[in-house]
């Protein structure tokens, strides 16, 4: 296997588009991840679209708006990892010497459905029974409290980090800090959770150019390595589970730790998939930043801040920058890429070398998570 | 049983195999389970998800389990009675099954707690109430 790096990151600030389509809201990313890695858009051989309800076609109605066509374009459907696992089927095909150039996007647009929590699938048992993504997480979270004794107010305090990052992300749905008490005393959605606890519903595009490492150096001085690309999908456990262990993240994370000879010690920065707090202190834990039961500690040392010793989400994550489902896997890759190249502005985690995405979701009965992707960078 | 909930449901039965009515309207939940490797799950399903055997047979659930978490949710599909209670039930049979929790203050819900199995209404569409299985703590 070759070994693949990226050469060009785009997105859109994460917003409600509500009078734009799915191909409006795409095009400016992809054009700015082209301009971005210096290519012409003659030099993509294919592409891989992320999208989880963008409906049929996605890909090929956002490029063709740039005229990128005729060339192998595959949508990618793995709902919040819709996009991290389109970046893998690229990766795969780079490594493996088919294509040297190829384009990456993640398109969502959620405003379609006109707000409420996220609609999931109505063939599922549970979901026709009543389950919602706030309340799988608030059931999570409530375990979570109950077995290590996190408190109400260390859990809002994920939202007060996340939002003090994204405050400083001009592509941030959020951009306004929030203090406990807002967190706290925000409307009830599933509890523990208020609105702050939960990301919001909008739309967004990302996209990210990679090439084969040899090629890259005609592009660019600056290529930053993929050290490692993952992606699972979830057990189907019909019996008793530990919801306050994410299992699908744990196994990805010591197949990414070994495939890229890293470790968590040697993570400068991470994105992790916050789409609730609860599920931010999980991935500390699942992802080795701290042993189990140690996430609040984490995050009360101000280790997971910007300053700290592993930063997560200097985006602002899922919960301040945004959830668009099927472009946040590729927002995350934007981000590490952008902090590795010292190219973050105010929000830089200083001589960052090392970055980690994660992505996981898919609310489906007797599953821990539907599927989950992870991916380390390095320069 | 209402069983069509265009709201909440379209055109899936709402409950199906898994829920068993006796003519005086005591409620069992129905799991399946494996006749050569012995796997039991919730709800029912014409193959094994362990051993792909299509030798399943239905299993009559107890009517008794302890309640693994809970979550009050406020925001919900049209079509629900909100708040509602959503819960996870361990029953003895090794089977997790999701459920409403009904007659119940949050307040006075605990981990683990032993709760048992009823029937209840959890929401309304057009065609009238939607009337679905649910645990409910047991009275001590």
């Amino acid at each position: 296997m070759r070994e693949v790096s990226v050469i060009g990151v785009g997105m859109i600030p994460f917003a409600k588009y509500r009078e734009k389509t799915l191909a409006e809201i795409g095009w400016p990313a992809v054009k700015a991840a082209i301009e971005d890695a210096g290519v012409d858009k003659k030099d993509i051989e294919a592409a891989y679209c992320g999208s989880a309800l963008g409906g049929m076609m996605s890909g090929q109605r956002v490029l063709k708006q740039l005229g990128i066509t005729g060339l192998p374009i595959t949508n990618v459907e793995n709902a919040c990892s819709s996009s991290s696992s389109a970046f893998r089927q690229a990766y795969i095909a780079v490594a493996a010497g088919v294509y040297d150039v190829v384009l990456v996007l993640g398109v969502e647009k959620l405003t379609k459905f006109g707000g409420g929590t996220l609609p999931l699938e109505k063939e599922d048992f549970e979901v026709t029974h009543g389950l919602v993504m706030p309340a799988l997480y608030g059931m999570r979270a409530r375990r979570y409290m109950h077995d290590y004794g996190l408190t109400k107010e260390q859990l809002a305090s994920v939202a007060v980090k996340a939002h003090k990052h994204g405050a400083k992300n001009e592509d941030a749905q959020y951009r306004n800090e929030v203090t406990l008490e807002e967190v706290m005393n925000a409307r009830e959605i599933a509890d523990p959770f208020t609105l702050l606890h939960c990301c919001p519903s909008g739309d967004g595009a990302s996209a990210v150019v990679i090439a084969s490492a040899e090629k890259a150096r005609q592009f660019t001085t600056k290529p930053v390595r993929v050290a490692c690309s993952e992606v699972n999908s979830g057990k189907y456990m019909t019996g008793f589970r530990d919801m306050t262990t994410p299992e699908i993240t744990v196994r990805g994370a010591k197949q990414a730790y070994e495939e890229a000879a890293i470790g968590p010690d040697d993570v400068d920065v991470a994105e992790v998939h916050d789409a609730f707090t609860i599920a931010e202190l999980l991935y500390y834990e699942a992802l080795g930043f701290c042993g189990k039961g140690e996430a609040a500690r984490l995050l009360e040392d101000g280790e997971t801040s910007i300053g700290g010793r592993i930063p997560v989400n200097p985006s602002g994550g899922l919960l301040s920058k945004g959830h668009p489902i099927g472009a946040t896997g590729t927002a995350q890759i934007v981000e590490i890429v952008r902090q590795l190249r010292g190219q973050a502005g105010n929000r830089q985690v200083d001589g960052a070398k090392v970055g980690l995405t994660h992505c996981t979701g898919g609310g489906i009965s007797g599953f821990d998570h539907g599927a989950c992707s992870i991916h380390m960078f390095s320069v | 049983m209402a069983q069509t909930a265009e709201d909440i449901h379209e055109q899936y039965p709402l409950d199906g195999a898994a829920l068993r009515l006796a003519a005086d309207g005591t409620p069992t939940l129905i799991g399946l389970e494996c006749g050569d490797c012995g796997t039991k799950a919730f709800p029912p399903a014409p193959v094994c998800p362990e051993c792909m055997s299509e030798n399943v047979g239905d299993l009559e659930l107890s009517d008794r389990g302890s309640l693994y978490t809970w979550s009050v949710v406020h925001v919900a599909p049209r079509g629900w009675n909100v708040p509602y209670i959503s819960g996870y039930v361990d029953l003895p049979e090794g089977v997790r099954v999701f459920a409403h929790i009904v007659g119940a203050d949050p307040a006075e819900l605990e981990m683990d707690m032993d709760v048992e199995l009823t029937t209840a209404v959890l929401g309304a569409n057009e065609n009238g109430p939607v009337e679905s299985y649910a645990f409910t703590p047991v009275k001590a």
